[in-house]
């Protein structure tokens, strides 16, 4: 089953396991929202990418959404 | 260092200029660099990208990272800032919280309490008035320039670690010819050449001997380490290969 951004205390977020971006870029792939963030802060070579999208907000081992 | 020709050096630093789809805080260091720099690109090599602790408790944007800059000048802090101010406010998002700190490095000050103030700003949450109290302290000058002006805490943090000189990206990525039509096969020292890095520095921390082969694709980008700009490296199927995001994302 494909991981999802869940509604944890108010703020859509993701969890990230350690460089594993699957999930991110599967979830980005189908997401009208995506805006890539600055070269410098994105962190996946696969550009579109939840953790290089501008409207993420990285929080420790988890991005949250600010679009959804 | 104060130079016969009455060049001095400084370092800069800003953070929280940016929203989202706004002008990354980078590429406004980068202009202020040049504005600074009266188009001598040699006083001013590069811009490091310096990530700070991220938390629910701190506002930002989405990253938390400041962009900080050493530069060569004749300019009086008073000029300096009056043209860095002056595009910091132009340039900066409206909704930002954008600061300012300015470092004269011919002055003497303290290092290790702006060093430790940048290391504990990876690691835990800190106050405006913590950095207004050690920018006072040792003479720093720390501005803020709109909104909450929260970005003082990190624009003096990203100076400790660029003075800490292990810590950080470097903005920005090297071209170099091939590199656009697929993977490229240079030595160190060939690369060093191209790019005008310090060294190439493999991911357990070896520096590659100038005939090493490397296998160039995709974004090259460097880190900051031994306050040299380093070329990462790792090692895949016996080729060293240029450190993907993935890698570089721990720096």
């Amino acid at each position: 089953m494909q991981q999802a951004f869940e509604l944890r205390q108010g703020r859509w977020q993701l969890t990230l396991a350690e460089e594993d971006y699957g999930a991110s870029r599967q979830l980005a792939a189908g997401c009208d929202g995506f805006i890539a963030d600055d070269e410098d802060e994105q962190v996946d070579d696969i550009e579109r990418s939840c953790v290089n999208c501008a409207r993420r907000r990285w929080l420790i081992d988890a991005i949250e959404c600010t679009f959804l | 260092m104060v130079r016969a020709s009455g060049l001095r050096s400084w370092l800069v630093c800003i953070d929280d200029t940016d929203d989202i789809g706004t002008k990354g805080t980078g590429e406004i260091a980068e202009e202020i660099a040049h504005l600074l720099s009266d188009n001598h690109l040699s006083r001013c090599a590069f811009v490091t990208r310096h990530q700070l602790y991220v938390h629910p408790d701190i506002p930002y944007t989405s990253h938390n990272s400041a962009m900080c800059f050493q530069v060569r000048t004749t300019k009086s802090q008073d000029e300096i800032l009056a043209i860095a101010v002056a595009h910091l406010r132009s340039e900066s998002a409206a909704a930002a919280d954008p600061g300012i700190a300015l470092l004269d490095l011919h002055s003497p000050f303290e290092q290790a309490p702006l060093i430790a103030f940048g290391e504990q700003a990876k690691e835990e949450v800190k106050t405006k008035a913590q950095a207004y109290a050690l920018a006072e302290q040792l003479g720093i000058h720390l501005s803020e320039h709109g909104g909450t002006g929260l970005g003082v805490i990190g624009a003096l943090a990203g100076l400790g670690l660029r003075l800490q000189g292990n810590d950080g990206r470097i903005k920005g990525q090297f071209k170099m010819p091939g590199l656009e039509a697929g993977e490229v096969s240079l030595s160190v020292g060939e690369v060093i050449e191209l790019t005008g890095v310090d060294r190439v520095l493999s991911d357990s921390g070896e520096q590659l001997c100038f005939k090493t082969p490397l296998y160039l694709s995709g974004k090259v980008k460097a880190v900051y380490r031994d306050h040299q700009v380093s070329l990462l490296v790792y090692q895949d199927q016996g080729r060293w290969r240029n450190a993907l995001k993935q890698q570089l994302k721990h720096y």
